[in-house]
């Protein structure tokens, strides 16, 4: 699939700065996160980023409309940024505190919000992929056109879970785009070790639907085969396969040191940054300048600082409280909030149904 | 890939091709005399069995349900019988045919079914759920696609061990959509185990067909996901399912990793005896009957000289005393002590 694309259908102007903007907000709040309030001890739970890989998540997620779906994974912070999500809300959400979206029950990205059209993330490894094909059904039966747009690495294509995802997929021609994000190592496992294939779009054909394999340190390149993936989909052409070749600059999670990645690797790839090349080709094409970047900078850094202190004002949730929200009773506080009313007015209320046997 | 013998294009096989490896060595041995014997027998017993399944099926003498393996015969012989004695088989449900070849006797099947304390698993266990690692056969797991990883478990421990030992396993066309069936033939492939996996595409699992099944024409593509080499053969052709398993037998003890088989077939019943298969176009059945895979293989023989009518008789004459003699047998055994039931379950 070349990356060349006709002006008509490029990113213009104001998305490839918006793209900026989110690849540098995730690098910036990740940084702030695994390098600094990991180590000072304010993080609940597991600290995993997606340093590197920045582009996968942002070129394709930037072009979803409001109704569309996003799966993500730990890697796909941007996801959420551009879903929707404040900075507030996600470091309340790393902080464990009593007002993040999982009021402090889980840590690190395991949270999403329907109304905002994102999945939150589940643990085990593929598992979400048949989650993304259900989504993706529901989507073809409302039949607005709508999308569902799922992540996962080269280490989870592995998993059994993902191959009956996308078969299903291409048997039922769903409106899914799965993005593989094949940053060379599952933990310490490299991709060699992995699979036996040079690129994991020769699975794409495999199961029936298109497979294409991008530079996933380069913006325009996942952007355009997002966008045709994307197109497809809502075309009623069903799946595609879009893997995204990149590199896992940290470890797998802020505890493991990843001494078995060869320095000479990362050497290689931080001169593939994606957001350095990115800049390069908007102050290329005089759509930036050095001054205009600096703001971004700046008001970036100003932007988490705000959102770091308000999190960390934020009260912990209160140890009585731990039972509330793990079974729903009657005064459950999933129901009271909005996330039902809305997820609701998202499914459409058909009133009772047969199977409600009356509750 | 250098050094590979075979690239991870699909290939299609002829056996009327001499099949030779890199080095110029044929692999494919001709059969004698004596082996087309063989393998006409064991097709004939695969199918006598079969319909003598299904009549105590229809007597109300089997404990659980029959799924046969009526028109699939040959994929059973042809493979099994292409395997040496220190190789390793993973049967399901419809390779009692390879079962046999393996060194099961009719009478270990009626046992079985008939849940006689006897039989293989003491009268515990349905249908083909049973195998012993002495005759290489690993028993069939229910859950479909299960067996892959195992096989490949199998096949791992042969490598391991230097061993020029050879894993095989079926699946069927609805098992190839399984996560089970996706992660052992990718770790058997980043790992090159010695690891066959035979796809018996007989149109459908259960009530779904292939065409809902999957968005590919040939269950062999998946095999370029992994990067396995795969093969497509007349699976109603026991010839071209023996070549193409000895030469895939033959790659794997040679180092160079798993083959993926397809082998085109048709299911002529329905998933099980209780199936009364409604949802199978007539027409396409009898299509399929006049490729029977045993009348097909006595026209060869014919033709090739290679069975006179005596010889044949003599044989089927054989199956027919053994079969009856096993069945009696079967029925006149003890079923097992019901105070004994929870007897194997722990260790």
């Amino acid at each position: 699939m070349a990356t060349r694309t006709s002006k008509a259908r490029a990113p213009d102007a104001t998305t490839l700065e918006r793209m900026l903007y989110y690849l540098k907000l995730t690098r910036e709040a990740e940084w702030r996160i695994d390098q600094v309030l990991y180590r000072q001890g304010k993080i609940v739970g597991g600290v995993y980023v997606g340093r590197g890989q920045e582009a996968i998540a942002v070129g394709s997620t930037i072009q979803l409309t409001p109704d569309d779906v996003v799966v993500p994974t730990h890697r796909d912070f941007s996801a959420f940024l551009i879903r929707g999500f404040s900075l507030r809300e996600m470091f309340a959400n790393w902080l464990g505190r009593a007002d993040g979206p999982t009021r402090g029950r889980d840590g690190s990205l395991h949270f999403g919000d329907m109304r905002r059209g994102v999945v939150a993330i589940i643990s085990h490894l593929g598992s979400w992929c048949p989650v993304a094909c259900g989504v993706a059904m529901a989507l073809k039966r409302r039949g607005q056109g709508n999308v569902a747009l799922v992540f996962f690495g080269d280490g989870t294509s592995s998993e059994g879970d993902v191959h009956e995802a996308m078969n299903w997929a291409a048997v039922m021609k769903l409106p899914v785009v799965f993005m593989c994000n094949n940053n060379a190592f599952a933990y310490s496992t490299p991709a060699e070790k992995q699979f036996a294939v040079k690129s994991l779009a020769v699975r794409g054909p495999a199961y029936g639907m298109p497979g294409v394999s991008v530079d996933g340190n380069d913006v325009l390149a996942v952007y355009e085969a997002a966008r045709q993936g994307i197109a497809r989909a809502r075309a009623g052409g069903g799946p595609s396969l879009i893997e995204c070749k990149t590199f896992r600059m940290a470890g797998h999670s802020a505890h493991d040191a990843a001494e078995y990645v060869p320095e000479k690797l990362l050497r290689q790839w931080a001169r593939k940054d994606p957001i350095v090349r990115l800049e390069k080709l908007l102050r290329a094409r005089r759509i930036l300048t050095r001054e205009r970047i600096r703001e971004m900078d700046q008001a970036i850094r100003k932007e988490i600082d705000e959102a770091v202190a308000l999190a960390e004002a934020s009260p912990l949730p209160e140890a009585a409280s731990t039972p509330q929200g793990v079974h729903c009773g009657a005064d459950c506080w999933w129901r009271k909030t909005s996330v039902v009313r809305s997820q609701q007015s998202v499914a459409g209320d058909h009133g009772p149904r047969a199977t409600d046997n009356g509750r | 890939m250098k050094g590979e013998a075979f690239s991870s294009d699909l290939w299609t096989f002829d056996f009327q091709l001499s099949t030779v490896n890199r080095s110029g060595t044929r692999v494919l041995p001709k059969l004698t005399r004596a082996q087309h014997h063989d393998l006409y027998y064991y097709l004939r017993l695969n199918r006598r069995v079969d319909e003598q399944l299904v009549s105590l099926y229809r007597q109300g003498k089997v404990a659980g349900g029959v799924y046969s393996s009526l028109g699939q015969e040959a994929i059973s012989v042809g493979a099994a019988y292409a395997l040496q004695p220190q190789d390793v088989i993973g049967p399901m449900i419809r390779n009692v045919g390879a079962m046999l070849v393996r060194g099961y006797r009719p009478r270990d099947v009626f046992l079985q079914y008939l849940a006689r304390q006897d039989g293989p698993t003491g009268g515990r266990e349905a249908n083909t759920h049973f195998g012993d690692l002495a005759r290489g056969v690993i028993a069939p797991i229910s859950m479909l696609g299960e067996l892959v990883p195992v096989l490949a478990g199998v096949a791992l421990a042969a490598k391991l061990r230097k061993e020029e030992r050879v894993a095989l396993t079926f699946v069927g066309d609805g098992a190839t959509s399984t996560g089970q069936f996706h992660e052992g033939l990718n770790f058997a492939a980043v790992q090159k185990l010695p690891l066959i996996v035979i796809v018996e595409n007989n149109g459908w699992a259960y009530s779904t067909p292939v065409e809902k099944q999957m968005a590919i024409r040939n269950i062999a593509e998946r095999a370029r996901g992994y990067g396995i080499p795969a093969t497509i053969v007349d699976g109603n052709d026991v010839l071209k399912v023996y070549a193409a398993t000895h030469v895939a037998a033959d790659r794997a003890r040679r180092g160079e990793g798993p083959t993926f088989m397809e082998a085109k077939t048709m299911r002529m019943k329905g998933h099980a005896e209780h199936d009364d298969a409604r949802y199978m176009p007539k027409e396409l059945v009898e299509r399929w009957r006049r490729k029977d895979p045993l009348l097909r293989f006595e026209k060869y023989l014919a033709q090739k000289k290679l069975l006179t009518a005596a010889e044949k008789a003599a044989l089927d004459a054989r199956i027919e005393n053994e079969i009856r003699a096993d069945v009696a047998f079967a029925e006149g055994s003890a079923f097992p002590a019901p105070l004994d039931a929870a007897q194997p379950v722990w260790a």
